[in-house]
């Protein structure tokens, strides 16, 4: 049957990659979803992936995480990767600082977990419960859960897709400000453009399986690609002058 | 009586507190509508208190033959009659403490093959397809076995009582840690909990509301089971007196074990509700939150 090659999470060294993904193929039965795959993504580096539905762009993500098995290649990160889903998944019958404290193995848990909530602008709520918290403030919640871990790899699987337009805007701008403030290597899964352009310092699209396109953003961070031709990428047709 | 309706305006009322957080900016609105909940409460209390007062005229006028039905006031006098002399605490105490044995009992029981299924599929293939056949049987009907078995004594009762605990505690169980919801475990999986973390963590208080349900419907098939089992060959407690005051005709004492069971089963079931709203603080369906 199928070769299972598990991720391999080394010891952590100073100064290598967040990741690094070789010839990675993930099949379900038959059907071939990742082929031979190829990503390095580095600390402190944005990474946005785009694509279809079904390109296989959250596989890859799952397959990163380790919570699925790949039929071949390899993924070699420092540590496990943190992620942040589409949907908060906060513990409901824990308070705020328990779930951001979620499998924190320190003598400190609680100020740690205060610090992160802080950081995410949520200091003052340690001990309220998640259902008195809005869409937003929920997901700030899973960001700080996840930044607790001190990360170098950071998974983001569409975390704002059920956010509103505003709350999305806020949430762009602390995201850069957390990654920019712990350096953590990024892999943003997403369907939107201009999250991608707003966020990334590299735009992958993917399709059938494998990367097809790769854009590095400037280093002064300017937007040096239009969305018409990322668009163009995505088999999206677009009229529009920019 | 009035005391008791006293404190359930009261609770009913902090009730309808908690259940409206600080929706209500209109104030007015607010006593209206809190004005309206307390009329109705007592609307409700009219007819059960009507019936006692209609009850009690008609036994006073001679119109009720005390042998089918003495007066309220009978009753109470009974009560009284029976405390003094020490008879009926006593009976109350062994039968609470039938009921305690069993309940630990079967729920310990259905508690432990319930998390086994629960977490085991092989455990489930073993085991499951004969619980729920033994479940189809109706456990009172099990009462002449039972007493075949183990005779018309202590055991018999707890047994009995056990039994019908077990079920609702098992299938509860089974249920509650299979509604844990998979992104939450995979939540777990990400953040590197190991096993057991993952059980007191995620399963156990994910699966709670479903084993309190459990609890609930427990304590309602204990008391059940003790009645029945009671009421057959007890020496004490409140099951006997009953059967000891047919024999005599004491259609009054018959009345006071019925309303004592009643209390009882009332009783029991404010401490799963008190259960539910300090295990359950969290759940937006119990209590208030803190």
């Amino acid at each position: 049957m199928n070769v299972h090659v598990a991720p391999r999470y080394a010891a952590p060294s100073e100064s290598g990659p967040a990741v690094i993904v070789s010839n990675l193929v993930r099949r379900y039965g038959s059907r071939v979803v990742i082929e031979k795959l190829n990503l390095r993504i580095e600390r402190g580096e944005f990474v946005a992936l785009l694509g279809e539905s079904g390109c296989g762009k959250t596989t890859l993500l799952r397959a990163l995480a380790g919570l699925d098995p790949v039929q071949g290649g390899r993924i070699v990160a420092p540590r496990r990767p943190a992620v942040v889903f589409q949907e908060h998944r906060l513990l409901p019958w824990d308070n705020l600082w328990r779930n951001v404290a979620l499998g924190l193995q320190a003598q400190d848990a609680r100020e740690r977990a205060a610090e992160a909530l802080t950081e995410v602008g949520l200091g003052d709520r340690l001990d309220d419960w998640p259902r008195n918290l809005s869409g937003g403030q929920a997901q700030r919640v899973a960001l700080a859960r996840a930044l607790v871990q001190q990360p170098e790899l950071l998974l983001l699987d569409e975390p704002f897709a059920a956010l509103d337009a505003l709350t999305r805007i806020r949430m762009h701008e602390l995201v850069r400000e957390l990654v920019t403030n712990h350096q953590p290597g990024v892999l943003l899964v997403t369907h939107d453009v201009d999250e991608a352009i707003a966020l990334a310092d590299r735009i992958l699209v993917m399709r059938d399986g494998a990367i097809a396109f790769e854009h590095r953003a400037a280093r002064d961070g300017s937007a040096s690609i239009s969305r018409a031709e990322l668009l163009g990428e995505l088999g999206v047709i677009s009229h529009s002058p920019n | 009586m009035s005391n008791i309706e006293l404190s359930q305006i009261e609770r009913t009322v902090i009730g309808a507190d908690g259940g409206l957080p600080s929706q209500s900016s209109d104030t007015s609105l607010a006593s209206a509508s809190r004005l309206g909940a307390r009329g109705l409460l007592l609307l409700s209390w009219l007819a059960p208190v009507l019936l006692v007062i209609v009850w009690e005229a008609l036994a006073q006028a001679g119109w009720l033959s005390p042998q089918v039905l003495p007066a309220p006031s009978k009753v109470i006098r009974t009560a009284f009659k029976l405390v003094t002399t020490g008879t009926l605490l006593n009976d109350l105490g062994v039968s609470l403490l039938r009921a305690a044995a069993g309940f630990a009992l079967g729920a310990a029981v259905g508690a432990a093959f319930g998390i086994l299924v629960g977490f085991s599929r092989i455990a489930e293939a073993t085991i499951d397809r004969s619980v729920q056949m033994i479940r189809a049987i109706p456990f009172l009907a099990s009462l002449p076995l039972v007493i075949v078995w183990l005779g018309v004594g202590e055991a018999e009762k707890i047994f009995l009582v056990a039994l019908g605990v077990t079920f609702p505690i098992y299938i509860n169980t089974v249920l509650g840690i299979r509604q844990v919801d998979p992104k939450l475990l995979e939540l777990g999986r990400v953040q590197g909990l190991s096993s057991i973390q993952l059980i007191s963590r995620i399963i156990l208080p994910g699966a709670l509301p479903s084993i309190l349900t459990g609890v609930r419907y427990a304590l309602a098939t204990a008391w059940l089971a003790l009645v029945v089992a009671e009421t057959i060959g007890a020496q004490s407690g409140i099951g006997f007196l009953a059967m000891d005051a047919r024999e005599f005709l004491r259609t009054d004492v018959i009345i006071l074990t019925i309303v004592i069971y009643a209390l009882i089963g009332i009783a029991a079931d404010a401490i799963a509700r008190l259960l539910e709203r300090r295990l359950l603080a969290w759940h937006p369906n119990y209590g208030a939150a803190r």
